[in-house]
């Protein structure tokens, strides 16, 4: 078995076992543990399997078999802003894959790359639970809903300029990658209560139901 | 063990209209295979847990009236009373949807089963013929992958070849504790996988590669070398270890081919080990000995049996003789052995202990081991066992996976008592009791323990002393059974054939009058001849040959090196037969070489640690070699004093008459355990994979061996000033070798080292034993 890595730091190190206290079975806290490591690096490095398989002692290999599982982990350095474009049936139809072939030709990267100043990765996505605001682009797991090609081109255009644009719902300004996958590995950053919790189309049949709409 | 079985609920079910009543949590596939229908499957394997993932053995299933929607996965699905199944063979819907499986597992296989070892004897290919479509729909691009790739030295992966079974993966986590593979990339593109850093250097890999029901897992060695059909397959027993393994031996054209594990549910299975599996170039190596070599003028010259012979007898003829025969002669063989010392030389300095010993080991194995029936069902059944000088995985590795198989279903409790807490312990859940080598006996002092418990001994406990002499007493005050688990696949044998100084055929004490009649009796000589005191042990026949004491040594497969300090002296003067594969240290000083068949070219049995009888045949058809007792016989045939038999059914049947010896045991006088040594002591023993003479020419195996470390503990370390990775120079008045730290979980002031890694031979660089005090310092 590789040998214990020797660069994350002690701060770094007692947030995994927190991560560890929170369980009844230790190996439950490898997903979580996977996102951190996301937060610290960028992605699920080398050394981040290496530290998860000897905390948890599990085998790399069994670590390494979690991360390669959920498209969630990145195995290359993700952008700043992850973004991501719906291209399952209804997005796909409603402007999903224009809007994806839209963003490759304006970011001049293929699916799963990175801009070469580091700011934004692409990915085409399967359902985020959203097909009432179809198209929906993902950056780093926030929502913006409704989106055109050219809004789609705005939005990736501001996250490369450094402008926090606001989400269609969720936080007030979009995390960064890193922020993002801290707050997936179960550390809260106090925003869960920003901006809009669910849009009108997701209330729509509530509404309907408590006679409050025809 | 009493006579009643314990109740079993059973349930009664109908499959295929034919009813058949089968004990509570059978599977459906198992029930099916008690009726004779077979249910074609690909995942399922009856040692491993149900996981339902290649969906090829779907049936019909019904229960009460009421019938599943669709079909069923039957190696998935409990047995239930008033369950109808209906498999292939009667719903149109079964043979349907299995149709249907099997096309989309051909989806991504390729068409390559002319290049593929697999074929031929392929579950795959097989069952796509019975229960496959005749021809393909699929006109899509199958997954590719670059191929094969190094899962480890000595196994390789065809990823395009995969169905995805996970045999492999849940073999190397349920049994073998090593999930260095495991799934990765679940979705289109799943596969096997390592992690890249970490391969699957695991001691019991092979297993995957005789379980992976397509070609995807193959091994290095046997790559490209052979189709099934052109093999012919003999069962045999392995030779590597006291485990007692159950092997088939496949040759083509007179060689060797490659080694499976045979089906033994009493005793490995359907597993072995890797060095049991890939260990067997050593027949075949060039410097193998073809013919007698006689020393003329100080140097061998190749000479006729006739001739060999007759200088052999005339060597021995009225001298005083010692006789040594190693640890992995054949049960026939050492009994010839000890029938040769004993009716053609007279003497009773024998010993199969070509490895350290102590006297208070030989009445240990003569009062506690010889004639004993502990079983692998007696760890099934144990309430504990207890693992002194130790570590079944390096030492016995069925005998470890036979506990492990207890601690996974039913958490046996297992207690270690070592020097390192090793991996294996590790993976046994072991309780570990960390003590300095010697100081075994003060640590099992402790336990107490019931007489459904088992005490599992390993052959270096008797370089402890007082370490036997506590298991005794362990033994007698709880009722615990011993079980002594020597390294050699003859050990046991030759103790039980009598090829030991103080005990004759069928463990009779040789101080017992009546048991010298007896024998005597049954070799038709007279019973004064046998002589009435115990015979030297291994040390002191070289001893006294060296003193000139004994004039004339019968040496058969013994590599001085695994024994303590040997004396060489004695080699120079007495007369020495040497009867050898391969040249040795021996060789290089005998006055006649004689040339012994290997395993793979005789019949013949071991005789495991169990005391289990294990018989095998003559696996390659032509060779010009004989076994040992054939050759013994000649040479007693000369000297006037046949030994009565010459072939192995002959010594086997007269060792038959004499195996059971129903007079007293020796005694045992209790040895107390030796005070500690002062600072710095040893600890050392074998690793599976090393440098043993039976793995030359394997270099995929050696690729797996555990890298050779000088593993001590953070104290040890800090007082020394090493950090992990830093070399250390381990010494003695004898010698010193260097090797790198590991940190480990040892106990204070020990340092353990690989007794026999080529840059690690503690016995033959050091010249100590475990519990020696020894010095260590940082650097060369």
């Amino acid at each position: 078995m590789a040998s214990a890595p020797k660069t994350f730091d002690e701060n770094f190190l007692s947030r995994l076992d927190a991560i560890i206290a929170r369980y009844p079975r230790s190996r439950s806290a490898i997903m979580p543990m996977l996102h951190l490591v996301q937060a610290r690096e960028g992605y699920v490095t080398a050394e981040g399997i290496e530290v998860i398989a000897q905390k948890l002692d599990l085998t790399t290999a069994e670590v390494n078999a979690v991360a390669s599982f959920y498209t969630q982990y990145r195995r290359t350095p993700a952008g700043e802003y992850h973004v991501g474009v719906c291209t399952n049936t209804l997005c796909a139809i409603m402007g999903g894959d224009a809007i994806f072939s839209g963003l490759k030709d304006h970011l001049g990267i293929e699916n799963n790359e990175r801009t070469a100043d580091g700011k934004v990765s692409l990915e085409h996505i399967e359902c985020n639970a959203a097909c009432d605001y179809a198209p929906v682009v993902m950056v780093n797991w926030e929502f913006f809903d409704n989106q055109t090609v050219e809004s789609a081109k705005t939005l990736v255009d501001d996250l490369r300029a450094g402008k926090k644009p606001a989400p269609t719902r969720g936080p007030n300004s979009v995390p960064t990658f890193k922020e993002a996958s801290e707050v997936l590995a179960g550390f809260n950053d106090g925003r869960a209560n920003e901006g809009i919790q669910a849009g009108d189309p997701t209330l729509l049949g509530l509404k309907i139901a408590k006679g409050e709409r025809k | 063990m009493t006579a009643v079985q314990p109740q079993t609920d059973l349930i009664t079910l109908t499959i295929d209209g034919f009813e058949v009543t089968v004990p509570k949590g059978t599977l459906v596939i198992r029930a099916a295979e008690q009726l004779g229908i077979q249910i074609p499957r690909f995942c399922d394997h009856p040692l491993l847990s149900p996981v339902g993932a290649c969906r090829q053995c779907l049936v019909d299933i019904e229960i009460n009236g009421r019938a599943f929607p669709k079909p069923q996965a039957s190696c998935t699905i409990p047995v239930e009373n008033g369950m109808v199944v209906k498999t292939q063979l009667t719903s149109e819907v079964a043979h349907k949807a299995q149709e249907g499986v099997m096309e989309f597992l051909l989806v991504n296989h390729p068409l390559d089963c002319p290049v593929c070892d697999k074929g031929g004897e392929c579950p795959l290919q097989n069952q796509a013929m019975t229960s496959g479509r005749g021809e393909s729909r699929f006109e899509g691009k199958k997954r590719t992958f670059e191929k094969p790739i190094n899962i480890s030295s000595q196994v390789l992966l065809d990823r395009e070849r995969c169905i995805l079974c996970a045999r492999c993966t849940r073999f190397s986590k349920e049994i073998a504790g090593d999930p260095f593979i495991d799934m990765g990339e679940r979705g289109a593109l799943q596969q096997v996988a390592i992690y890249e850093k970490d391969p699957f250097d695991s001691y019991f890999s092979g297993n995957t590669v005789q379980i992976c029901p397509v070609g995807a897992l193959t091994g290095s060695a046997y790559r490209f070398r052979s189709r099934p059909f052109d093999l012919v397959s003999t069962p045999s027993v392995c030779e590597h270890c006291a485990s007692g393994c159950s092997l088939r031996t496949d040759v083509r054209r007179n060689k060797t081919l490659r080694r499976l594990a045979g089906n033994d549910p009493e005793v490995n299975e359907e597993w072995n080990c890797d060095k049991g599996r890939w260990a067997f170039q050593y027949t075949m190596v060039k410097d193998r000995i073809a013919t007698p070599l006689i020393r003329e003028n100080g140097v061998l010259r190749e000479a006729s049996w006739p001739e060999a012979i007759a200088v052999a007898a005339n060597g021995l003829q009225g001298k005083k003789a010692g006789v040594l025969v190693g640890g992995r002669a054949t049960v026939e063989d050492s009994y010839a052995y000890a029938k040769f010392a004993r009716a053609t030389l007279g003497t009773n300095d024998i010993d199969f202990r070509s490895r350290p010993h102590s006297d208070e080991e030989r009445d240990f194995l003569a009062a506690h081991v010889v004639g004993s029936k502990v079983r692998y069902s007696d760890i099934d059944t144990a309430d504990h066992v207890v693992l002194v000088g130790f570590e079944p995985e390096e030492e016995s590795p069925i005998v470890f996976l036979r506990i492990r198989k207890q601690v996974r279903k039913r958490a046996l409790s297992v207690t270690a008592i070592s020097p390192w807490q090793t991996r294996g312990f590790k993976k046994l859940q072991a309780k570990y009791i960390g003590v300095a080598p010697g100081a075994e006996g003060n640590a099992l002092a402790q336990l107490s323990l019931t007489n459904q418990s088992v005490i599992v001994v390993g052959e270096r406990l008797c370089e402890s002393a007082g370490g036997l002499s506590a298991v005794a007493e362990l033994a007698r005050k709880s009722g615990a059974k011993i079980a002594w688990v020597p390294r050699r696949a003859g050990e046991r044998g030759a103790l039980e054939a009598g090829a030991i100084g103080n005990l004759l055929p069928g463990g009779r004490p040789i101080s017992d009058a009546a048991a010298r009649v007896d024998v005597a009796a049954a070799w038709s000589i007279e019973s004064d001849s046998i002589p009435t005191s115990a015979g030297s042990d291994s040390k002191a026949i070289f001893a006294a040959a060296a003193r000139g004491e004994i004039k004339a040594l019968v040496i058969g497969g013994v590599d001085p090196f695994d024994m303590h300090a040997p004396d060489f002296a004695g080699l120079e003067s007495a007369f020495v037969l040497s009867l050898e594969l391969r040249p040795s240290a021996i060789t290089e000083r005998a006055d006649v070489v004689l040339p012994v068949a290997a395993v793979t070219e005789k019949s013949g049995s071991f005789m495991s640690w169990e005391g289990r009888t294990r018989s095998f045949e003559q696996a390659v058809p032509e060779t010009p070699h004989q076994s040992d007792l054939y050759i013994l016989s000649l040479i007693a045939e000369a000297l006037g004093k046949p030994l009565g038999f010459s072939t192995v059914r002959g010594a086997a049947k007269e060792f038959g008459t004499l195996a059971n010896w129903d007079g007293a045991r020796a005694s045992f006088t209790s040895h107390p355990v030796a005070n500690a040594a002062q600072g710095v002591t040893l600890a050392s023993w074998r690793q599976l994979l090393d440098n043993g003479s039976l793995q030359v020419n394997e270099p995929n195996l050696a690729g797996t061996a555990r890298k050779a470390v000088a593993r001590i503990n953070a104290q040890l370390a800090a007082k020394l000033g090493v950090a992990n990775g830093d070399l250390v120079t381990i010494s003695t008045d004898h010698g010193a070798l260097s090797l790198n730290v590991e940190l480990s979980d040892l106990v204070d002031d020990v340092v353990w080292l690989p007794r026999n890694a080529v840059a690690s031979q503690s016995l033959r660089m050091l010249g100590v034993l475990n519990g020696a005090q020894v010095n260590i310092r940082k650097g060369l």
